[in-house]
């Protein structure tokens, strides 16, 4: 039943999205008072509907058949920016040429993203937030759940842009601009150009294929700086861990060998102009390296409250100063994952890319995070930890890390409305939807 | 509003029109086209919107109840449902919300004045969708309204083509010239048109066929013998249809047109023919079972052979003046009455039988008063024009022609009826003012001024034969060939007298193509009930024999393949199976030894336990202490992967030696 109804919703949303791109606005107009002339004519002794509705049929059919032959020899370019942000209004140009022989106007451009439909596995398991309230036909059959997975897979919307002339060989630019709805990958497959009959009701289109792909990355607030408390720590890989493979720490002088100096260390050019074993000498580097801790253990997929976690993870990565520091951004999906940003490394916007991405984990516990925090402890000057919860492996979790003389600022985002708890003097409260303003007054 | 000028007041003045509500039109039209002149605008709020709404929505279902309520006095014959009539008053009903909609600064409505839970959503704070600009849906509203006026002209048509085109112009693509919007949209016209008859009258089709077919489910038989409902006296057209109801073969010197008769009446009162004294008698089938005679062979006779559907296997035979032999018919129980009708009691639902007729009919009965009368208030009119024609004072033979003579140069044939003056009898009205009408007019007035002359007449009903049907090769007769005829007794015998004008034929023609198409259909039909009631003299079934021949092909070919391909090929293929190992132990030879001696192993008895068996039954068995250790060798052997040793190996084979020796000087000594 389930599978019945998730394939009745795909194929109706991907009809009707064919037919939005099919019908202009007359033509939306026309099909409906078709439909209901059809309806009204059904007996064609009682009234003169029928009149109404092969007038309207022989519109569409004539319409219908000035679509075919429609093949426009035009070229096509995008030139995307490199980022976008979530909530931002965001543009970029597509240029044509006209490579054919015939000037090309009155032409509509549309852009093909990928199906926004979501696989049956996610229909069955997500649950639309406040799903619970709904009544019992919505939750059995799931229409609001499809609603909002659709909308929330929907990263943006663009709307069709004219196309200006172009006569042959000449080329022109169309412009969209939209604004990002949520974070995440924006794939373009492809442009559609759209040509309406004479008359006006239905679209001939014909799609170029174009891929490309936009970064939408998440909303960030403006925060005070953090001022993480820390010692400076050892780093095994000194400074320049980057630029090189292995244990390379910072390299300091040259001095004789001793028996036990492994062989990789002897400097043979020494070796060659003194006549005897000269080996490389290194020195261990200590500095400051901090851990952004994203916590994704959440079921509420796509829900406000994991979208304003991000924020907040994304807005920190920003306000950490990484020029002469580390920040590793620690949390886990399929697996654990740790991405380092700062001196020598690359840089915060890395950070936000892999941000763009993160998706809940539901798979696993709180505790793989825990556990993935403690084996780096002994590197980290100071940690901050973004948390969906404060329930108890997320209390032990911090406390664990106090006792080992590790410093943590907790983030706790709490649903709007929910009541100050105990964790008031330990944790920062953010309230979902009101993170901008929490975060103002840190 | 976002619609071109003039376009609104233009559709609501088009549906005033046609709905005959041009002045409430007028003034909607001038106040909606007013807002392009007026420059004052209404501020009105979400709750404003959802207020005008609700108002309309009251107007709404206010003017529906109301008529519904009413709707069973305000309906004349034919007239309007009161679903039609709230649909032609719907422009009036919601001209307020597009009067609101014209004059607010918004110039939109929103989505949450229709639908109580977007007002909901709105009221949570929740986004709502946008707002509806209702110009354009307007225009649509107000045309489809002026299409339940119903008014039959090329008015509405035109009209409605010309309010599309005006709100298509702004819309039409720039890319291409005017012209080519012109083109298309005059196709779009001519179309439309065309296929709007097509559509009309597929309906009407559709409903005869449709009417037909439930018709011949509830009908009990195709003719009742004692009744015959006339459509005198019925107002408007009369329609027949095409199906073919009989096949009729004419014998050696039959020329058709000729008519076949199915029953007779003899008393008329208003518009219903009555057969009286008519009781049924069955008719004994002569030694074959399939002839069935009513009276002596009056002389040299001729022949016609008739095919004809019996529902339910009852129903009347058709068959021409004279007929005193009806052969080849199957049937178990044929009966007739005085009136010359032939009923097949019990048969089967596709009959064919062979009439033979000639000279006077044996079938009818000798008239009796009946037949002599004429009743009111068709008495007056029917004597006073006998009196016309002067009937009394000429011989019987020749009071036939002179009313033939009467209907041919005075009548006209027609199906189409109008109205008739209060207070006058159809026969009247017929005879006196309108002198044109349909068969049953014809007969039944021919057989009243016919008994007024002092002839003794009946009414009579059956089929014209006329119609030669190239796709059959035979005669067919369709349900539009029923025809109505007299009888009169004249010279002691009764003739038809049929005073219809020949016109009928012709004017109840059907539509060549249509007509081929159902009479492929109806061919296919009578082949396959021919083979399935049989047919004595061949017909296709003989030649369904034939279809065995392949048949029995295929099943040979069938069972020589499957025989083929069987077993044999397969046993073939099947790969020589890997040895066991341990096979070739000598153990078995042991095994074979003492099944020779009767103390074989039992099915599925492991070898240690048919051993133990052995010994505790205290079998004969030599040297039956070795055997334990060879069992533990062979075993090693047959199950241990890692096998034997040479020197276990060869120990074993010894081992076996030694017991077959002393096994077989035990059984030598024994």
């Amino acid at each position: 039943m389930r599978r019945f109804t998730y394939r009745l919703f795909r194929a109706t949303a991907s009809l009707s999205s064919r037919a939005e791109r099919r019908l202009t606005r007359a033509g939306k107009l026309a099909l409906a008072a078709l439909g209901a002339a059809g309806i009204l004519g059904f007996d064609t002794n009682r009234t003169l509907g029928y009149q109404a509705f092969t007038f309207l049929l022989a519109l569409f059919v004539l319409a219908f058949a000035w679509r075919f032959g429609f093949r426009p020899r035009l070229r096509a370019r995008r030139v995307l920016p490199r980022f976008l942000t979530a909530g931002e209004p965001a543009a970029y140009r597509v240029v044509f040429t006209n490579d054919g022989g015939r000037l090309e106007r009155g032409l509509a451009l549309l852009e093909n993203t990928a199906d926004p439909w979501p696989s049956f596995e996610e229909f069955q398991t997500a649950r639309e937030p406040g799903e619970a309230r709904r009544n019992w036909f919505d939750r059995k059959v799931g229409y609001p759940r499809w609603d909002w997975l659709v909308r929330r897979n929907q990263v943006a919307l663009m709307s069709p842009q004219p196309l200006p002339p172009l006569p042959p060989g000449d080329a022109g630019e169309v412009r969209i601009e939209f604004t990002p709805r949520r974070r995440g990958r924006l794939e373009l497959t492809s442009v559609t150009l759209a040509r309406p009959d004479p008359l006006g009701l239905l679209n001939a289109l014909c799609t170029i294929p174009l891929p490309g792909s936009l970064l939408v990355l998440p909303k960030r607030y403006p925060m005070p700086a953090l001022g993480l408390p820390g010692p400076r720590r050892y780093q095994r890989g000194g400074v320049a861990l980057a630029q090189s493979v292995g244990d390379s720490e910072e390299f300091v002088s040259l001095r004789d060998y001793r028996p036990g100096d492994p062989l990789r260390r002897i400097h043979w050019k020494s070796l060659a102009r003194v006549g005897r074993p000269v080996v490389k000498e290194y020195q261990d580097e200590f500095f400051v390296r901090h851990a952004l801790v994203l916590d994704t253990f959440t079921d509420d997929a796509g829900g406000e409250r994991f979208e304003d976690a991000v924020s907040v993870a994304a807005s920190i990565a920003c306000a950490v100063q990484t020029q002469d520091s580390l920040l590793d951004l620690l949390f886990v999906g399929p697996e654990t994952y740790c991405f380092t940003a700062g001196r020598g490394l690359s840089d915060t916007e890395r950070l936000l890319e892999v941000l763009a991405g993160v998706r809940v984990c539901r798979d696993k516990p709180f505790r793989t995070l825990h556990h993935a925090v403690l084996e780096r402890q002994d590197a980290l000057s100071a940690c901050v930890a973004v948390l969906l919860a404060w329930d108890e492996p997320r209390r032990q979790f911090v406390r664990d890390l106090r006792a080992l003389g590790t410093p943590v600022r907790a983030f706790v985002i709490v649903e709007a409305g929910a009541p100050a708890g105990e964790a008031a003097g330990e944790v920062h409260r953010l309230e979902a939807g009101r993170v901008a303003e929490g975060l103002r007054h840190l | 509003m976002t619609t071109p000028p003039l376009l609104v007041g233009a559709a609501v003045c088009f549906w005033g029109w046609e709905t005959g509500l041009s002045l409430p039109a007028l003034f909607v039209a001038t106040l909606l086209e007013g807002s392009r002149v007026l420059r004052w605008r209404l501020e009105l709020s979400p709750s404003d919107w959802n207020r005008v709404s609700d108002v309309c929505a009251l107007l709404l279902a206010g003017s529906g109840l109301y008529l519904f309520a009413t709707s069973g006095a305000l309906r004349t014959v034919g007239g309007p449902r009161a679903f039609t009539l709230l649909l032609q008053r719907l422009p009036l009903i919601v001209a307020l919300l597009v009067a609101c909609q014209a004059y607010s600064t918004a110039g939109r409505v929103p989505a949450s004045a229709f639908f109580w839970a977007l007002r909901r959503r709105a009221a949570r704070g929740e986004a709502t969708p946008g707002a509806l600009d209702l110009g354009y849906p307007y225009v649509v509203l107000c045309v489809l309204s002026a299409s339940a006026a119903n008014v039959r002209t090329p008015t509405f048509y035109a009209g409605l083509c010309a309010l599309a085109a005006w709100a298509l112009w702004r819309e039409r693509s720039r890319r291409f010239h005017p012209l080519a919007w012109a083109g298309l949209l005059t196709a779009a016209v001519a179309l439309g048109w065309a296929g709007q008859a097509l559509l009309h009258g597929a309906q009407e089709k559709l409903e005869q066929v449709v009417f037909e077919y439930i018709f011949s489910l509830v009908r009990r038989a195709d003719t009742d013998p004692f009744r015959s409902t006339t459509a005198i006296g019925r107002l408007g057209e009369l329609k027949f249809s095409d199906r073919i109801l009989l096949r009729v073969d004419p014998g050696p010197g039959v020329r058709p047109p000729f008519l076949l008769r199915e029953a007779s009446y003899n008393v008329y009162n208003s518009t219903v023919w009555f057969a009286t004294g008519a009781a049924f008698a069955p008719v004994q089938a002569e030694a074959d079972g399939a002839t069935w005679r009513f009276g002596a062979a009056p002389g040299p006779a001729r022949s016609v052979g008739v095919a004809a559907y019996l529902p339910r296997g009852r129903g009347m035979l058709a068959l021409p003046n004279g007929a005193f032999e009806v052969g080849s018919l199957a049937a178990v129980g044929v009966s007739r009455n005085a009136l010359g009708a032939v009923r097949v009691d019990e048969g089967l639902g596709l009959v064919s039988y062979r009439a033979r007729f000639g000279g006077a009919s044996v079938l009818d009965g000798p008239p009796g008063a009946v037949e002599d009368t004429v009743r009111a208030p068709e008495s007056a009119v029917v004597s006073r024009l006998a009196a016309e024609l002067d009937l009394a004072a000429k011989p019987p033979s020749e009071r036939l022609a002179v009313v033939a003579r009467f209907f041919a140069t005075n009548f006209r044939y027609r199906t189409f009826q109008r109205g008739r003056p209060a207070g006058a009898a159809p026969l009247e009205d017929f005879l006196l003012r309108a002198r044109a009408g349909h068969c049953e007019y014809f007969a039944t007035a021919t057989v009243l001024l016919l008994r007024a002359a002092g002839v003794p007449a009946r009414y009579a009903t059956g089929y014209a034969v006329q119609e030669w049907s190239a796709l059959e090769r035979t005669y067919v007769v369709r349900a539009r060939h029923a025809h109505s005829w007299a009888l009169a007794w004249v010279d002691g015998a009764w003739r038809d007298l049929d005073t219809t004008p020949p016109v009928w034929v012709d004017e109840e023609a059907g539509t060549p193509l249509l007509e081929s198409l159902t009479d492929l259909w109806a061919l296919a039909e009578y082949l396959v009930a021919r083979w399935r009631y049989g047919e004595p003299d061949g017909g296709p079934a003989r030649w369904l024999g034939w279809l065995l021949v392949p048949l029995g092909l295929l099943l040979g070919w069938r069972l020589y393949r499957r025989r083929r391909v069987g077993p044999g090929p397969a046993a073939a293929a099947a790969p020589p199976r890997a040895p066991q190992p341990g096979e070739d132990s000598e153990f078995y030879l042991i095994e074979r030894e003492l099944t020779r001696a009767g103390l074989g192993r039992r099915p599925a008895e492991a070898a240690s336990a048919w051993l133990r068996r052995l010994r505790e039954a205290g079998a004969p068995v030599a040297a039956a202490e070795a055997l334990p250790g060879i069992l533990a060798l062979h075993y090693r052997y047959r199950f241990d992967p890692v096998g034997l040793g040479a020197g276990e190996r060869a120990a074993l084979r010894s081992r076996v030696e030694a017991w077959l020796d002393t096994h077989a000087a035990t059984a030598g000594e024994s």
